[in-house]
């Protein structure tokens, strides 16, 4: 046998690396099926794996599509929208979907004692985040509506799929819970196509659907909150979970350029922007609903109460950041949680 | 102007923009903290697994086939260093030496690969 040896210009070289590339995505087995697009107010990206990944993506788009349709508040005509008019006055019926995720979001209310509450809806209305018209409200109209806000007043007959709300001017904001109910949904249609391998972002909401396919869990960053985007302050690798954040620095609103920020995660008890000490809170957990409804939960209880909520939970694992840069990471995180901000000024510390 | 020539000044110039490229390089492809497997597969079969950090010296090997290939190993690298097929793809591919790297022979159907995505996640919650 003779090898040859070859001297090649660049161009050439470049060219032949190109196909090398090329060859290499053929002989690659499974390349997944990636889609993007734009629904319930933030960009979907899904990577499916699988024979039927493309239909599995489109339908999971579809479906996401038809949930944000059922259940916004920004657009007229969806049943959400109905509740809210009619509250004071009588109930709705609801879509199966819709009814779920109000009773899941009382559920949490209850769970975090009122600190998830989505009947914060006449204060997200009146601060106006994500209309373009976003201000600081005035002290008394705040307090005002402060008086409407109590998940309590939320009443459900499960067996007729009824919703309505006790006093005339409350209102229900899916926000905080919505998109991971979505979350799930899709999984159940990623199974139902038999794909045993995907991961799904929307918005920040990640749906890691078992492990890649080569076998090895799913690195999922968190968003380091004081850093630029796509830099963490730390990995976690997780099969078959949720990741969910909730943060000061995604949302906000800046009444005068450079002046103070109002972020977009409002606290039942005061009306204002959630002020607990902690900058962010990651959930991870089992179903993505859960991880939705507990980061915000704990977003808003703070460091002490939060992990608290969470060490009550089965199966729930979390990583706080506080103000002064402390990342707090629960007990069941420890070998698949890997630190990335040390150099960054971040201090890890093991709870539980 | 007496002691310098231009050429020296544009040899420095060179070597100093090598030497930024380089510590970008490292940078941005970082080898990280985990260990660098090279997996040698033929025909989708896993002929041969090498960690990368532990080789020491440098190690050639033939892989069978249609158009033989030869492998050849030093620390943290790996390349096809001659193949007997026509296109040469696989030899052009030069040293694997991060995570996510590649050379792959079609006619030989032959993949070698660094294991590991070339980016530090696969995804983002924020």
């Amino acid at each position: 046998m003779k090898f040859k040896a070859k001297c090649l210009s660049l161009p050439l070289t470049l060219a032949l690396l190109g196909a090398a590339l090329a060859a290499c995505r053929l002989q690659m087995p499974r390349e997944p099926v990636k889609k993007q697009g734009f629904h319930m107010g933030t960009i979907i990206s899904q990577e499916v794996y699988g024979e039927s990944a493309d239909k599995a993506a489109d339908e999971v788009m579809k479906e996401i599509a038809r949930l944000e349709a059922e259940m916004t508040v920004t657009k007229p005509g969806s049943e959400i929208e109905r509740l809210n008019q009619m509250a004071g006055r009588g109930t709705v019926k609801l879509g199966p979907d819709s009814f779920y995720v109000l009773k899941t979001a009382v559920r949490y209310g209850e769970m975090s004692g009122g600190s998830f509450d989505v009947t914060v809806g006449p204060l997200v209305k009146t601060w106006g985040f994500f209309t373009g018209k976003a201000r600081v409200p005035a002290p008394d109209e705040i307090r005002r509506l402060l008086s409407l806000v109590d998940y309590r007043d939320i009443l459900l007959d499960e067996k007729k799929l009824l919703a309505g709300l006790a006093r005339e001017g409350q209102a229900v904001d899916l926000g905080g819970i919505a998109k991971g109910y979505a979350g799930d949904v899709a999984v159940g249609i990623y199974k139902r196509h038999g794909i045993k391998s995907a991961c799904l972002n929307i918005g920040g909401n990640v749906v890691a659907l078992g492990s890649k396919p080569d076998g090895s869990p799913w690195r999922i960053g968190i968003q380091d909150p004081r850093g630029e985007k796509g830099s963490y302050v730390g990995v976690v690798k997780v099969v078959d979970k949720a990741v969910v954040t909730s943060g000061d620095y995604e949302r906000f609103i800046e009444p005068e350029k450079g002046g103070k920020r109002y972020h977009h995660i409002l606290d039942p008890a005061t009306g204002y922007p959630a002020d607990s000490g902690l900058i962010s809170a990651t959930i991870i957990a089992d179903s993505s609903i859960e991880a939705d409804a507990l980061s915000t939960s704990v977003f808003i209880l703070g460091l002490d109460k939060g992990m608290k909520l969470i060490e009550s939970l089965n199966g729930v694992e979390a990583v706080l950041v506080t103000k002064d840069k402390k990342v707090y990471i629960t007990g069941g995180l420890k070998e698949s949680f890997t630190a990335s901000g040390e150099k960054k000024g971040y201090e890890y510390i093991e709870k539980g | 102007m007496s002691i310098l020539k231009k050429g020296d000044l544009l040899l420095a110039a060179a070597i100093a923009l090598i030497a930024l490229a380089v510590s970008w390089s490292f940078k941005v492809f970082g080898n990280g903290d985990t260990a660098r497997i090279a997996v040698i597969k033929q025909k989708g079969r896993v002929i041969r697994r090498i960690d990368l950090d532990r080789v020491t010296g440098s190690e050639t090997f033939e892989l069978k086939g249609d158009y033989p290939q030869l492998i050849q190993v030093e620390k943290g690298r790996i390349r096809v260093a001659e193949a007997g097929c026509p296109d040469q793809v696989c030899v052009e591919t030069g040293w694997l030496t991060k995570r996510g790297d590649a050379a792959v022979c079609v006619p030989n159907g032959t993949i070698i690969e660094i294991e590991g995505e070339k980016s530090e996640v696969d995804d983002a919650t924020y």
